[in-house]
């Protein structure tokens, strides 16, 4: 079980309402979630050549001005080389409020899901699971269940979306790493469970066959 | 004792706001009480500032007059003079039930609160308000300000029945009556300042006279003690909510993906199946389900048989079973041959089983008693246009349903049909109107 006194003590280091995603996902990563191996820029900082990472990477200006980074042109995609690399990271400390730029190395596309947490008015904190990452939206493929929940309750929780098909494999592909989108859950039900924390979102959060990785993260903290 | 036992089965009970005018709801609601068993010999006290006498009944003038020790006090007085009403009752009632509206509903939500903060001071118990309150036919009580002439009261009976809206108890009333089928308690509870669909829940836990509980929620206050109360009353008894407000997406000024996914409606619906509670979608949906809970018991099992007179009520029957995920397992080789052998070469023996338009009462009973092993449910259509079904079939069909298995039936709706089903409804087995109903009522009797 997260204890609410480090989750507490992370959020105050941060000492803002949005939590960005290089926050975020170092936060997750030690928690015990996968995250892409990489690195972040502050804003003004030279480029770390002592990390290196393997090409193709991705490039995320770090704002916690702008609500899609994707509308906000602040994602470099497929950046094959140094100097690709550094061109982006020129035009993405311009987007507004950029702190600094987040760089990882990208992953082989997998099935995209959504695992995220909420503070309901009715029911208090709940977590939700939904397939289809950036299409969440549209297809509205989710259910959620309260937290905390137990690793049998996200289980069900998984299985409760029409996309539960796709995650078992269809078309001759392996299923999904469940247990590893479990866990996931798991740890944003426990984050959740603290009521320190308004909205989560993990979107997407990438299942491979052997793994689920942290694509995107925020978290909003409560006022 | 229960602590809403005196909200059901009071003693006495005084009526604030009462009048002789069958035209006014103060009216209304004093001829609906003299019925009543608690009111019988003088205790039923009608309050009123201009009247000694209100039809037949010796009136009060004003609350202070009031005898000590008052069950329930119902309150039809304008909104600003409720407050003033329940301090006057501290001390004298147990509970009170607040029919006046002009509260949180229009906005006056100060006002409820202050009422709300009366109740607490002064130990009174509140229903409402902004409700009708509360009907137990086996106390005769009836406190709604519905006309009967207008709404009939269905008899006593084994559905409960709690909601937060005012129309839906009419519609209720309505159905049941049309249906022949009873109430045990009915509670509307309004604007639930206090109590609230949790109370009603713990308290029909322990009613033996409530064998299934309808519940219309609009919204819940507290969703945590909401789902405890739910999952502690659906452990004992079929629990059917229809939730209202089932429009609108997210519900916050939401910052993320899971914000604006995480509507009222879809929290909630989510919630219920995490505690495997049902949750009925639509009205014609909970009145079906609680006819079927009324009559028949819950059974595990999802292999479904059906056996009809007509090819196309039998086709919709089953393709609704494949959309609900029930199964419509083949006949066993064995049951095939030997009925086969027996039936004659135009009957289509198999699953939908079709007797055609040639159908006699006694060959459902045969096929019925010969495939009852391989079977967890079981729907039977018997069309009334065929000259071959008679109201004799009701006996073979209530004798099969005894045996415990979910049956559900369907027919015409001729006069042939209409005594049929009337028949079957009286020996416990429920009846519905088209092949999709039943089948969605015999899913519900059917727990996977």
């Amino acid at each position: 079980m997260i204890e609410k006194k480090g989750v507490k003590e992370f959020l105050d280091s941060i000492g803002k309402q949005t939590i960005l995603e290089h926050e975020a996902k170092s936060y997750l990563k030690g928690l015990g979630l996968r995250v892409p191996e990489g690195f972040f820029l502050k804003k003004g900082a030279g480029l770390l050549k002592s990390r290196p990472l393997d090409f193709p990477l991705a490039a995320k200006a770090q704002s916690r001005l702008i609500r899609s980074k994707t509308e906000a042109r602040a994602v470099k995609l497929g950046i094959r080389n140094i100097e690709e690399l550094e061109s982006a990271i020129r035009e993405l400390v311009r987007v507004e409020g950029a702190e600094g730029v987040l760089v990882e190395e990208m992953l082989p596309d997998g099935i995209e899901t959504v695992v995220g947490g909420i503070s309901d008015p009715q029911f208090g904190p709940v977590i939700m699971f939904g397939v289809g990452g950036f299409l969440v939206e549209a297809l509205r493929d989710v259910a959620f269940a309260l937290a905390p929940a137990t690793m049998e309750q996200a289980r069900w929780l998984i299985s409760q979306v029409k996309g539960h098909q796709i995650l078992k494999g269809i078309r001759g592909r392996p299923p999904v790493d469940m247990e590893a989108i479990a866990k996931a859950l798991l740890v944003v039900s426990e984050l959740m469970a603290t009521e320190l924390i308004e909205e989560i979102d993990i979107n997407p959060l990438a299942a491979y066959p052997d793994g689920a990785v942290v694509l995107d993260a925020k978290i909003f903290v409560k006022a | 004792m229960k602590v809403l036992e005196p909200l059901f089965n009071p003693k006495n009970l005084a009526l604030i706001g009462a009048s002789h005018s069958e035209g006014k709801l103060g009216g209304i609601i004093l001829k609906n009480l003299l019925k009543s068993h608690c009111c019988e010999g003088g205790r039923l006290y009608p309050v009123n500032p201009q009247w000694d006498e209100l039809m037949g009944v010796k009136s009060y003038s004003r609350v202070e007059e009031l005898p000590d020790e008052i069950d329930i006090a119902v309150i039809i007085r304008p909104a600003e003079e409720v407050p003033q009403i329940l301090r006057s009752l501290s001390g004298k009632a147990k509970f009170a039930v607040l029919e006046s509206a002009g509260f949180s509903e229009v906005g006056q939500g100060e006002l409820q609160e202050e009422v709300k903060r009366i109740g607490r001071e002064a130990g009174i118990r509140l229903l409402g308000p902004n409700c009708m309150g509360v009907y137990n036919p086996s106390a005769g009580l009836d406190t709604m300000f519905l006309p009967e002439a207008r709404v009939a009261r269905p008899a006593k009976g084994n559905i409960a029945v709690t909601t937060q809206s005012g129309a839906v108890v009419s519609a209720i009333f309505e159905t049941l009556v049309q249906w022949k089928m009873g109430i045990s308690k009915a509670a509307h509870y309004g604007n639930a300042a206090d109590i609230d669909e949790s109370d009603l829940y713990e308290y029909l836990i322990d009613d033996d006279e409530s064998g299934v509980v309808i519940s219309y929620i609009e919204s819940v206050r507290d969703g945590r003690r909401f789902i405890a109360r739910a999952s502690a009353l659906a452990e004992k008894k079929p629990l059917l909510i229809l939730k209202a407000g089932k429009g609108g997406s997210g519900q916050h000024a939401a910052l993320s993906h899971t914000g604006r996914l995480a509507g009222n409606y879809q929290v909630f619906s989510s919630i219920l199946k995490e505690f495997n509670i049902t949750e009925c979608m639509d009205l014609e949906d909970l009145m079906d389900s609680a006819k079927a809970f009324s009559l028949e018991a819950k059974r595990k099992g999802k292999k479904v048989f059906i056996l009809t007179n007509g090819g196309g009520s039998g086709v919709l029957a089953s393709d609704e079973c494949a959309r609900l995920g029930l199964e419509m397992a083949s006949l066993p080789g064995d049951a095939r041959d030997e009925l086969k052998k027996e039936f004659p070469s135009y009957y289509v023996i198999g699953n939908p089983f079709d007797l055609t338009a040639q159908a006699k009462d006694e060959d459902y009973g045969k096929i019925l008693e010969r495939v009852y092993d391989s079977y967890e449910g079981f729907a039977v259509i018997a069309l009334s246009a065929v000259v071959g079904t008679t109201e004799g079939l009701a006996k073979t069909l209530i004798e099969f349903g005894r045996k415990g298995k979910p049956l559900v039936f369907l027919t015409g709706m001729d006069e042939t049909g209409n005594k049929l089903a009337a028949a079957l409804e009286k020996g416990g087995v429920a009846c519905y109107p088209t092949p999709e109903r039943a089948v969605r009522a015999l899913k519900r009797l059917l727990e996977p």
